[in-house]
């Protein structure tokens, strides 16, 4: 090996890298080379442990997946449960998933931002998402009664309706949120080092993005139109307005920008479906066990595609779960990626990725 | 669809306003805002957030209410609870659960398994300890006061009644109207009268058939379930040593 030439560990301890995995990169110079990511560091057993346990069992399970958006993984379980069993939640369960899955997106894109601050060097940035988050959590709070995990979503239909009041607060809180965000945006956007560090790094086109199999922001930020709640409508999508956003560029600057602008269109969704929510049952009663059968559901995550197949043999517990994450997906490409730029530059284009090692590892 | 063009020029770099005046703005917004306004942040020890009613913490119980059905450590999914045999004033010795925090994840799921809303859900989350043992909550230990909102109540509806229209009802959690219901395949009965003995209600009782056996020439008894009474904690059905009960689902 040349004496220029390097092989760094990024990781598995690292201040860029959100959670324990391990980004070998070879320098030439400064520049990367090669990259190679590496995950297992938390795997946790997670699809081997859910086949010693029931149905209901698994939804305080499945929110541990990932904590910054445990609600979008423990819908999706409940979901393909409720395909497995045949049944279907009632109309008002329905709306009201929606509504808090979008909260949801939102708290997780501002955890997100705070995260991304932090690697490109302003810690205002990560006060002020942080502060904003915590409006959100509040309100996710009230509603099931823990700030991360919630367990809100059962087979059937939901845990409790919305309490007294919660339309009022969302819409207060959303009101306040739309200012606070124009603030927070022009953190960024009229910030000259965090533009300097984000505009034309990590440029991805969209024809090279589909052929990685890239999901979520990060492909629609190189331009490709592609969100399940539009593709594959689940729940009331269907009935909803609101855009896609997507962005041309496919810079790590593009990402930041289609997640700041789903963040509006998530409040959209939020107010649409708090306004038009029937009245009725949130919850059909689910039969213990499942016949026998398979059933595949996937979903948008805030990260992207997310997918659970599971197997039944009949029995009250699953014969097999599988998950599949965004962010495994993502994180494959990101040796093409990272080839030709900077070492300085690894946190910025990994940082944008929003990386969950939690269900990344399982 | 793009949404908002938003995109860096080279022009804004030379312009002052772009990016020296509107970044001082920022920072005096906040710099105002911050003096005004009380911190964000909060002196914890001493200072808390405020929970609302239905906060998630460890799980609780009253004792008055508890009938050691095991329900509680049946949902349990992380099995961290467990029965365990104490001695009540009242009752004498009786089985209770008993928790372990250490392995708790506080879901809830147990409170909502409850059928007479013995187990609760506190707001008590400060559970430190300076032993393992310290965190092995026994029955009398899981005490808490109990406070209107800590029980986990939720309302159901049926697929049956859904899928053939018409008025939908909803039941509420322990309604005895609609709960499942526990069956006897009587030619594998042995009329050992364990379920009797174990269920926790009282809902069994055992009742001639009207059959004598031609060994002993005694009438045969068998279960008889006061569906008012159950509350399918399914115990029965655990301990039949001929498997001849099973559960009938309500759909």
């Amino acid at each position: 090996m040349p004496s220029d030439e390097m092989w760094i560990n990024m990781g598995p301890q690292h201040p860029f890298n959100h959670g324990l995995w391990n980004l070998r990169v070879k320098l030439k110079g400064e520049t990367i080379t090669q990259a190679e990511p590496i995950i297992g560091y938390l795997h946790r057993g997670w699809e081997k442990m859910v086949e010693n346990r029931t149905y209901s069992q698994i939804v305080p399970l499945a929110d541990r997946l990932c904590y910054g958006s445990s609600l979008s993984w423990n819908h999706l379980y409940c979901l393909t449960a409720e395909k497995l069993f045949g049944i279907e939640a009632p109309e008002r369960a329905k709306y009201i998933r929606v509504a808090v899955l979008e909260l949801q997106r939102i708290t997780s894109h501002l955890t997100w931002l705070m995260a991304v601050g932090t690697d490109l060097g302003s810690y205002t940035i990560m006060t002020w998402s942080i502060r904003e988050r915590e409006l959100f959590l509040d309100l996710l709070c009230k509603l099931s009664g823990a700030r991360m995990t919630y367990n809100y979503c059962r087979i059937g239909g939901v845990r409790n309706d919305f309490p007294e009041n919660y339309e009022r607060d969302v819409n207060r809180t959303l009101d306040e949120f739309e200012r606070r965000l124009r603030d927070l945006e022009s953190l960024m956007d009229e910030n000259e080092p965090f533009l300097m560090r984000t505009v034309g790094i990590g440029k991805m086109d969209g024809k090279t993005a589909m052929n990685l199999g890239l999901t979520g922001p990060i492909m629609r930020a190189s331009g490709v139109d592609m969100d399940l709640r539009r593709l594959d409508p689940y729940e009331v999508y269907e009935d909803m307005k609101f855009e896609i956003c997507t962005h041309t560029d496919g810079d790590v600057y593009a990402r930041y920008r289609v997640r700041m602008d789903e963040m509006r269109e998530s409040m959209k969704i939020v107010r649409q479906a708090m306004a038009e929510a029937p009245s009725g049952p949130i919850r059909v009663k689910a039969p213990r066990c499942p016949p026998k059968g398979n059933a595949v559901c996937h979903v948008e995550d805030p990260r992207g595609e997310s997918l659970m197949y599971m197997v039944s043999d009949g029995t009250e517990r699953p014969y097999r779960l599988k998950v599949r994450s965004p962010n495994f997906v993502n994180l494959s490409a990101s040796p093409p990626m990272l080839l030709g730029f900077k070492i300085s530059d690894v946190p910025a284009i990994m940082g944008v990725m929003d990386m969950c090692i939690g269900e990344t590892d399982r | 669809m793009r949404i908002e063009e938003r995109r860096y020029t080279k022009a804004d770099h030379f312009r002052a306003t772009g990016y020296v005046l509107k970044t001082m703005k920022v920072t005096f917004k906040g710099a105002i805002r911050a003096t005004k306004n009380r911190p964000c942040t909060i002196l914890y020890p001493w200072e808390k957030l405020l929970y609302p009613d239905n906060f998630r913490g460890r799980p609780g119980i009253v004792l008055e209410r508890c009938i050691g059905c095991a329900r509680c450590a049946k949902e349990c999914p992380n099995q961290c609870i467990e029965m365990v045999t104490i001695e009540l004033p009242d009752k004498g010795k009786v089985k209770r659960p008993q928790v372990n925090l250490g392995r708790c994840m506080m879901c809830g799921n147990c409170a909502e398994a409850c059928p007479t809303n013995a187990m609760i859900v506190t707001p008590e989350f400060e559970l430190c300890s300076y032993s393992r043992g310290g965190l092995i909550f026994d029955p009398v230990k899981l005490q808490h006061p109990h406070k209107a909102g800590y029980e986990v109540n939720y309302s159901f509806a049926l697929l049956s009644e859904m899928n053939a229209g018409g008025e939908i009802k909803t039941y509420a959690k322990n309604d005895n109207s609609v709960h499942d219901t526990i069956v006897l395949d009587g030619a594998k009965c042995i009329s050992c009268s364990r379920c009797a003995k174990t269920c926790p209600t009282g809902a069994i009782e055992m009742v001639e058939t009207g059959e004598v056996n031609p060994k002993t020439k005694k009438p045969i008894k068998q279960p008889k379930f006061d569906n008012t009474k159950c509350v399918v904690c399914e115990q029965c059905v655990d301990v039949c040593p001929k498997s001849a009960l099973s559960v009938k689902e309500v759909l």
